[in-house]
């Protein structure tokens, strides 16, 4: 096999075997493991190595990828059987001469190790992941505290890379459960001091396919690549919900803050 | 209803499972109506080791199930484990086969078998009350 050395990186340290799931729902092909040699350069990824064999051992295999920064969470697949961002992934860090590389789980496959996500995005939409306030066209800013903020600052840095459902056990049994993603998010928005749709993304987060499905394995907040825990905005989405029951949650809204004239002097 | 004040329900009748299930088992130990607290006592009677007390001895359990107070008891725990061990079905099945038809079948048959396994224990319950069949 021809070596072929990647611009940017160190020397090459070692071959690598990289064992990819392929499967082509078009060609009604069954899903099959195809094996692809890599030589590895210090500070390779494993996007950097599915590149690779991309570009010079097999042009037909697909992922999904975009920022190579872990910002977009576009790469997420299953590194030797967890979840990781590939752009993250550091093939010399994982200490191995084979690497199992499958698409994400929970998910139908668009081709090879890329996923249709619809699911994740549809769910993300089932609990408005906005604040929702009365007013149509606010003219100023909510007004917001940092401590306010804190309260659910760790919930926004979900970057919907769709990890944590595919590493969810309850998503691979009930296709229809929301998920953690889609929880925590539901949990940012209500306890954000500036929303008001605390009833109105009740239905969802509290049905039959909703917060209570969750069977607290934690394994989503085990594979999140930002270090988001979405277990614990599902307790404490779950909290919220029995407080409920005796006292109803009631969510006053933040005023807002005074008229900004922009740049044109124009408010 | 909604599925938190289900829940909720769920995790209570779990904990009060757990404190009349004690009370369910003290009863052939600590609580039993009898002065030797052990399952059975027995005696020679001619030379024969033969049955003769005990917290499992007919005459005991009789009297307890003749109580109105541990009929009450048992029935309670009748009541908490019915809804929890059918409530956890239907949550289980739901999950396994989801969809709005399937949940509806899934939800209604829970809710017959529950009726039939409460209707059919409350009965068994009131009949030892009233001394047996």
């Amino acid at each position: 096999m021809q070596e072929i050395a990647l611009k940017g990186f160190g020397e090459v340290v070692k071959t690598v075997t990289f064992r990819v799931k392929r499967y082509s729902p078009e060609n009604a092909d069954m899903p099959r493991y195809m094996e692809y040699k890599v030589p590895v350069q210090r500070g390779m990824t494993i996007l950097d190595g599915i590149l690779y064999i991309k570009e010079h051992l097999d042009h037909s295999l697909s992922a999904r990828y975009s920022c190579r920064m872990g910002i977009c969470g576009s790469c997420g697949m299953i590194i030797n059987g967890k979840e990781k961002l590939a752009c993250q992934t550091q093939i010399l860090e994982l200490g191995k001469d084979l690497i199992k590389v499958d698409p994400m789980g929970n998910y139908e496959i668009v081709k090879d190790l890329v996923p249709d996500l619809s699911k994740l995005f549809r769910n993300h939409q089932k609990v408005k992941p906005y604040v929702l306030r009365e007013e149509e066209s606010p003219t100023s800013e909510y007004l917001q505290t940092p401590e306010q903020r804190e309260e659910y600052a760790m919930f926004t840095d979900c970057i919907l890379c769709g990890m944590c459902l595919s590493a969810c056990p309850t998503n691979a049994a009930d296709e229809l459960y929301l998920g953690p993603q889609a929880l925590a998010q539901g949990f940012r928005y209500i306890s954000d001091n500036r929303d008001l749709g605390f009833e109105e993304r009740l239905n969802v987060l509290d049905s039959k396919h909703g917060v209570w499905r969750c069977h607290f394995s934690g394994a989503c907040s085990e594979v999140c690549p930002k270090g988001v825990d979405p277990a614990l905005g599902i307790q404490l989405l779950r909290q919220l919900l029995t407080e409920n029951i005796f006292v109803k949650h009631k969510q006053k809204g933040t005023t807002r803050g005074p008229e900004r004239k922009s740049a044109s002097g124009v408010s | 209803m909604r599925e938190s004040q289900i829940m909720f329900i769920q995790y209570m009748t779990g904990l009060l499972i757990l404190v009349f299930g004690s009370f369910h088992f003290l009863l052939i130990s600590a609580l039993a109506p009898t002065t030797d607290k052990v399952l059975y006592s027995y005696t020679y009677l001619n030379g024969i080791r033969t049955l003769a007390g005990g917290t499992l001895y007919y005459s005991t359990v009789k009297a307890v199930y003749t109580s109105l107070m541990w009929g009450s008891v048992f029935e309670l725990l009748l009541t908490f484990l019915v809804f929890h061990i059918f409530n956890g079905f239907r949550v289980i099945l739901s999950e396994q086969f989801p969809g709005s038809k399937a949940e509806k079948i899934i939800t209604y048959s829970v809710l017959i078998a529950a009726m039939i396994v409460f209707i059919w224990g409350s009965r068994t319950i009131v009949l030892m009350l009233n001394g047996g069949l």
